[in-house]
């Protein structure tokens, strides 16, 4: 079914802007879009057909003519005008080129025919509305770190993907040498994305599986797993951090990402505390990425 | 050379919860810009503020790039907090529901002034009162 939203836009005085996105929000828009031009501001915000009728719609107008002129400035303009729900989330993809990222990968659009032959390892995408397209910093560090750790012995390798959004990583580790790959992720569309992309590279067989789940998902397989990749959000790796060294074998390593700078010193906190050693720590723009091994190592 | 810049957009969002659904995606998907990119990295900013609306005023480049800076929260945001009350009036501009001290509307109104198109603290404290008024809130000399 395709949705359709009210775009309400409002042009006015900006010194009305603060009380406008009260009532907006009071309307029942969730967040507005603002862009200030000469001669006014232009505020957008957005409602769901569904939820308000024409009458509603010429209410609000009412209501925001009325706060303005309390205010002793001029009446805003305000139109209301239907669009279709697009895939917002995947449409500046048309703008989406093959990039290279560290020594070995070559990320290529789904979309684009790859070249027949090259000195890098191709790594076909379509993220879909997932994350992880190789544009992001912390992707680039978490596949750098990849073909460190890969760099020797990848054949003996069992990786876990935490968050695996587009399967970016998951399938990076294969095509670098690792011997299985666990990739799980909570949201539906990622695993559909990661499971695509799969085939989209020609991974096929028990090389690489993905389900929808968390750290949980993996408890129990094999006998832990060699390397945890992990890009997901600080808050929620210092949260899922404990439950690691349940899926970790004793000599087992991880890549952190997803950290944003000034978060970096909590991260090493839950890491040491949980009886891991930070072993490198990459830094990108404002992103950082651990490489950290279990202690005992 | 400094990147050229093609779009300069503000964004008012809840912290820790953008996604690509409006206004996020139809406000930067016209200018190219990887949404989940700048998803992730307004989530990771504001996981702190969980709860606030935290806008963002985000600078496109010509080559698709962005660059963001957080904002204060709205004032109705902060007169909210200040009276203690989860809404404004249900007919504002002719109810009264909450009060708030010019002491009060001072400090929102410091809060808010690097954001505010205000000169003076006095111009920023008239930006906030109007927003309250509508709101029914008072303000208490």
């Amino acid at each position: 079914m395709s949705n359709r939203w009210w775009e309400i836009v409002i042009f006015c005085e900006p010194v009305l802007e603060e009380s406008v996105f009260w009532r907006l929000e009071k309307f029942g828009c969730s967040g507005t879009a603002t862009q200030v031009k000469e001669d006014g501001a232009s505020i957008k915000a957005y409602i769901p057909e569904t939820a308000v009728q024409l009458l509603d719609l010429a209410a609000l107008s009412l209501w925001l003519e009325q706060d303005a002129m309390l205010m002793e400035v001029s009446v805003p303009q305000v139109q209301w005008h239907l669009i279709d729900e697009e895939d917002w989330a995947t449409s500046w993809k048309q703008d989406w080129q093959p990039t290279e990222i560290g020594d070995r990968f070559l990320i290529y659009p789904a979309w684009l025919e790859p070249p027949e032959r090259s000195d890098r390892l191709i790594l076909r995408l379509d993220p879909g509305t997932a994350f992880g397209t190789g544009t992001h910093p912390t992707t680039q560090l978490c596949l750098e770190s990849l073909e460190m750790r890969l760099s020797q012995n990848a054949k003996s390798q069992t990786i876990a993907d935490i968050g695996c959004g587009s399967g970016i990583l998951s399938i990076g580790a294969i095509l670098l040498g690792a011997k299985q790959v666990y990739g799980v992720d909570i949201d539906p569309l990622a695993v559909k994305a990661s499971r695509q992309n799969c085939q989209l590279n020609q991974i096929e067989g028990q090389s690489l599986i993905v389900s929808q789940g968390s750290v949980e998902q993996l408890i129990g397989i094999n006998d832990g797993f060699d390397g945890i990749v992990c890009n997901i959000l600080a808050d929620i790796i210092i949260e899922l951090f404990p439950s690691m060294g349940a899926i970790a074998k004793p000599k087992g390593w991880a890549i952190l990402s997803g950290i944003i700078l000034e978060q970096a010193q909590a991260i090493a906190n839950v890491v040491e505390e949980n009886g891991w050693t930070v072993a490198a720590l990459w830094k990108r723009q404002d992103w950082c990425c651990f490489n950290i091994r279990r202690s005992e190592y | 050379m400094a990147k050229k810049v093609i779009a300069l957009i503000k964004l008012a969002l809840p912290a820790g919860k953008a996604n690509p659904a409006p206004p996020v995606g139809p406000a930067l998907g016209q200018h190219g810009v990887n949404i989940m990119a700048f998803c992730k990295e307004y989530n990771a900013r504001t996981a702190d503020k969980v709860g606030l609306v935290i806008p963002v005023e985000i600078s496109v480049f010509e080559d698709r790039s962005f660059t963001f800076i957080l904002k204060t929260p709205p004032a109705s945001v902060l007169i909210k907090k200040a009276a203690g009350i989860e809404k404004g009036a249900k007919e504002p501009n002719k109810q009264t529901v909450a009060s708030i001290t010019r002491d009060q509307l001072r400090e929102i109104a410091q809060t808010k002034m690097p954001d505010l198109n205000a000169n003076d603290i006095d111009a920023a404290m008239k930006i906030v009162a109007g927003t309250a008024k509508n709101m029914g809130v008072t303000i208490n000399d």
